[in-house]
């Protein structure tokens, strides 16, 4: 088997010393900085490009994948810990995995995310070496049109997911959508919701909106508690380790969220998110504890963390077979190749095979090197929790604002900061779900440009959604997502989830 | 005696939160429409343009708007816990601080005095040793991530300063030979 | 854990060795970290450094509106400043009249361009039109049908697409453009035969044309470019010439001293060996224009983008 022995020879190049030492160091910065709200790995590798104009290609690849999945990995802690996702494919992580932190559970949470990630990553990049030019071909079938059918599916799954009140959760996600309109209009250049202010042209940034509305809106929202909030939380209640349960619990989520993420990933408008959210809603539905969701389910953090490390690996399927670009991380890797006049695509594979089984191969280690270096500091994230309330506030504070004047250092931003953090505030004082309108903000652009892409070219034939089979299989799951809880509630069956549903918050 | 007169009460009055919410929906929705009808048209081959989606928003918000008016008569929003707002205002304040600061005074100290005024919020702190550990705590984070990692963060004296003593203390190590590579 | 981190920013610390210098030239990407002005400014800074032109260069993001909001804050800051500079480009001719940006390149003083980039038009290998000349051909008999997949409207793609139209006399405002966000979206449309041309530059659809999955059909450069097989847009019948170009620009209120001795650096650098090498590497023309030369081009494309614009339907 050529392709095995070609990994073996590329499992070497990446296990010299230097380059293990390259993908430490990568792994490390990553997870550093990947931890601020905010700064995602895109901004980092983007940073770190020139340190890397001094190695070797081989070596700055393999620095780079060590900051890509450290820079995937670190968003979680932030996101579990302290309710503060750093990147928008933890936002799903912070729904769970910070209820059970604030239960004393922090550390079988951030274990279940260290181990998710690991296997996720070990699957997708076994996956990316063996199936890539499969899964690519899957991929490009993807169009307008078949893109604007899965956000209709993630739409369904997604509010059928979040919603405690059908009512509030609608509200919180039609405000994210009246978010997502704000800018430039993709398709024609007009400005919309912008008032004149150039500032808002480029539209809401994802991650400052997530920063805000739970970095911010949850400070606010502690402080206003008083002295009834309790002074600091108890960091560990039972073990800090994962316990049988806990195991039990966690490997099939781990396993579909794998199965979601990586394909989610490759798929070149994709996006890591969207595989989180249907991760999430997956395991709500099938979770034997769905009356534990939304008070710190485990499943809810182990899939979606499995499914933002398989889409960071899918991410590389089309990126290494095509020289295309799928996240603004793999975008700035492309330049990267670029710098030593390698041109990723079809030819990469035979004219650098060894680069390519190099970087797969350091994509293994970086993996195994994250977790190595992870587990052993969990007991001492879990700490941070002991912090007196003030300074642990003050601190969430300074490395949210941090954050988004690292990305764009502008008083405006700043400004917007403030505004979404006090409508966060008083969202959760009125029992909004806060993530719908996360997701409102994801989804809403993405599904309006590809219907308008796929109406453009179909010259407005509404038909070509139903007439392209795997568009019509997903909008037909879509319906049967929406119908079917409705019937069953209509006969009576659906009495107990309704309950649950109502004293969900 | 007075529990079923606020009970009573309750039930003919309806939730004055709610409405306001309600008429903020309303606002918003109004909002999006007139956004969308200055649009020019656009999406020929399409037959929907950049209006088409704002619309659609517009007349849900609306819809949703009327929901929430529903539900404050009928009282179905859960109850609120009573809220202290001194604690918001010190943090609100610190942000609206750090904005005005941070152009002047640079990262370092508009970040410390947030820092300062969160802690000040959250609990019974002295100030002053929360704005001393802020700005060092700031100016800390400042060197690593804008000089060792190139982000770009807003300098001011304190920055300035400490780049000068950096300067100094690299400068035999920079001057040694061979040393740069 | 600390001597890892501590490996890791020593790691960063020697591989960045001006790192803790003054500031001698500040450059200013008015895009996000990564983006192609982001990378001119990094190589600018990169050259600049090694060949001793100046001591330190710093990069200041300021990302936003198709660089209309750092031309702004440039455009205040750098008044009378002769260490600032900023990079910018064709993008930003459009962005400005697109966003009725109230701040225009008139408010900066032009030092040169630096680098430029080709439109080309691809099909997927397996389509129908071979040349130029069938897509005329299918254009012009019904416009609608020839949906062309590029970057944002408005952007250089756009207006390529639109001046082709133009050029062989159909309507601009019945092209039936989609607009794709940047990231290889556009490239997978045409691979996965959603679309039926693909515009953009050659850059991004280098590799699928090298592996035969897309064929140029034409290229906007005024004669043959060695790398890119396939005919200009002149060979093809199409008299139409655009280039997507990158510069570099100083603040307003400058003495002619000072604009003399920016411009001198800049000439400098452009001849330097490391910047030679960062053009090779990263596949950039060098298509180097300074002084007057570059401010008489730069009015001309003014004039003629608006009026594309106009043409288009995007600025009235």
């Amino acid at each position: 088997m050529e392709t095995f022995a070609l990994l073996l020879q590329g499992l070497a190049v990446a296990a010299q010393p230097i380059n293990l030492l390259y993908a430490l160091v990568g792994v490390t910065l990553g997870t550093a900085v990947g931890v601020l709200p905010g700064i995602g790995p895109a901004t980092t590798v983007a940073l770190l490009l020139p340190v890397t104009y001094k190695l070797d290609p081989a070596g700055s690849l393999i620095m780079f994948a060590g900051i890509y999945y450290g820079g995937m990995y670190g968003g979680s802690t932030t996101s579990i810990l302290l309710n503060t996702p750093g990147e928008s494919a933890s936002i799903v992580t912070a729904l769970e995995g910070n209820k059970m932190a604030k239960a004393g559970r922090g550390g079988p949470a951030l274990a279940t995310a260290a181990i998710g990630s690991f296997v996720a990553g070990l699957i997708a990049t076994i996956a990316l070496a063996f199936l890539a030019p499969w899964v690519v071909k899957f991929a490009l079938a993807f169009g307008p049109r078949e893109y604007f059918a899965l956000m209709v599916l993630a739409f369904v799954t997604v509010s059928a997911a979040f919603g405690d009140s059908a009512l509030r959760g609608l509200t919180s996600l039609f405000i994210g959508l009246t978010l997502g309109i704000i800018g430039i209009d993709l398709q024609t250049g007009q400005a919309r919701m912008s008032f004149g202010i150039p500032d808002l042209l480029d539209g809401v940034e994802v991650t400052t909106l997530a920063v805000a509305m739970f970095a911010i809106g949850e400070t606010l929202f502690v402080a206003a508690q008083g002295k009834r909030a309790p002074e600091t939380v108890e960091p560990v209640r039972g073990s800090l380790w994962m316990s049988a349960t806990d195991w039990a619990r966690s490997w099939k989520p781990w396993l579909r969220g794998t199965a979601i993420g990586f394909p989610i990933g490759a798929m070149p408008a994709g996006g890591a998110e969207i595989g989180t959210f249907f991760s999430y809603a997956v395991e709500k539905k099938l979770s034997r504890h769905p009356e534990e969701f939304g008070n710190g389910a485990i499943e809810g953090v182990a899939g979606p963390e499995a499914a933002n490390n398989a889409s960071a690996a899918g991410t590389l399927v089309p990126l290494l077979t095509l020289g295309l670009p799928t996240s603004a991380t793999a975008a700035i890797m492309l330049a990267g190749f670029q710098q030593y006049g390698l041109q990723p695509g079809p030819l990469l594979f035979t004219s650098n095979p060894q680069l390519v089984w190099g970087l797969i191969a350091s994509l293994l280690i970086a993996n195994l090197m994250l977790i190595v270096l992870n587990l052993p500091l969990i007991g001492l994230w879990v700490k941070l929790l002991t912090i007196p309330k003030p300074w642990l506030y003050a601190g969430i504070l300074l490395f949210a604002t941090l954050g988004t004047i690292g990305a764009n250092p502008s008083v405006f931003e700043l400004g917007m900061l403030l505004v979404f953090g006090l409508l966060g505030y008083g969202l959760r004082l009125f029992h909004f779900p806060i993530a719908p309108v996360v997701v409102g903000l994801i989804l809403g652009p993405m599904a309006e440009q590809q219907l308008r892409r796929a109406l453009a070219i179909s010259q407005g034939d509404v038909m070509v959604l139903f007439t392209s089979p795997i568009s019509a299989t997903l909008l037909i799951a879509a319906a049967l997502a929406l119908i079917v809880p409705a019937i069953l509630r209509a006969r009576g069956k659906g009495q107990v989830l309704a309950e649950v549903a109502a004293d969900g918050d | 005696m007075i529990e079923p007169m606020a009970q009573a009460n309750k039930q003919r009055r309806p939730d004055r939160a709610a409405l306001v919410i309600a008429a903020g929906l309303l606002a918003l929705a109004l909002l999006v429409a007139w956004d969308a009808s200055r649009l020019g048209a656009g999406g020929a081959y399409a037959r929907i343009g950049p209006q088409t989606i704002p619309y659609l928003i517009a007349v849900c918000l609306a819809g949703l708007s009327a929901w929430t008016v529903v539900a404050a008569y009928r009282h179905s929003f859960p109850e609120r816990e009573p809220q202290e707002f001194a604690p918001v205002l010190w943090i609100v304040g610190g942000l609206v601080a750090q904005m005005a600061l941070i152009k002047f005074t640079g990262f370092s100290i508009a970040t410390g005095v947030l820092f300062a005024m969160t802690a000040r919020g959250m609990g019974r702190v002295s100030l002053p040793l929360a704005l001393l550990s802020g700005i060092l705590i700031s100016a800390f984070v400042w060197f690593v991530f804008a000089r060792l990692l190139q982000l770009t963060l807003p300098a001011g004296p304190l920055e300035h300063l400490m780049l000068e003593g950096a300067d100094i203390i690299t400068a035999p190590f920079r001057s040694a030979p061979g040393g740069a590579a | 854990m600390k001597h890892l981190l501590a490996t890791a920013m020593l790691a960063g610390a020697l591989a960045l060795p001006a790192a803790a210098f003054a500031a001698d030239y500040s450059i200013m990407a008015p895009a996000a970290p990564g983006g192609g002005w982001d990378q001119t400014a990094r190589s600018l800074q990169e050259s600049f450094t090694t060949e001793g032109v100046s001591g330190n260069v710093q990069v200041v993001n300021v990302p936003g509106a198709g660089g209309t909001i750092g031309l702004a804050q440039f455009a205040q800051e750098a008044n009378g400043d002769p260490t600032k500079l900023m990079v910018g480009g064709y993008v930003m001719v459009g962005a400005i009249l697109t966003n009725k940006s109230p701040v225009t390149l008139d408010a900066v003083t032009p030092i040169a361009r630096l680098t430029g980039e080709y439109e080309v038009i691809v099909v997927p290998a397996a389509s129908d039109i071979q040349t130029l000349a069938d897509l005329v051909t299918k254009l012009k008999a019904d416009p609608g049908a020839v949906s062309w997949a590029g970057g944002s409207a408005g952007g250089t793609d756009h207006i390529t697409a639109g001046l082709f139209a133009k050029t062989v006399g159909v309507d601009p405002k019945l092209v039936n453009y989609v607009a794709f966000s940047g990231g290889g979206e556009a490239l997978a449309a045409v691979l996965g035969n959603q679309v039926t041309v693909g515009i953009s530059g050659y850059g991004e659809f280098q590799s699928q044309v090298e592996a035969g999955a897309l064929r140029v059909i034409g290229v906007s450069a005024p004669e043959k470019v060695a790398i890119i097989n396939g005919p200009t847009f002149k060979e093809g019948g199409v008299d139409l010439v655009v280039q997507n170009w990158r510069g570099v620009w100083a603040g307003p209120d400058l003495t002619a001293e000072q604009v003399a001795a920016v411009s001198a650096d800049i000439e400098k650098m452009v001849n330097s060996a490391a910047w030679k090498t960062t053009l090779e590497t990263k596949g950039w023309n060098n298509t180097y224009l300074a002084g007057d030369a570059f401010k008489t081009q730069l009015a001309a494309e003014i004039t003629a983008t608006e009026a594309i614009l106009k043409d288009i339907g995007l600025v009235q």
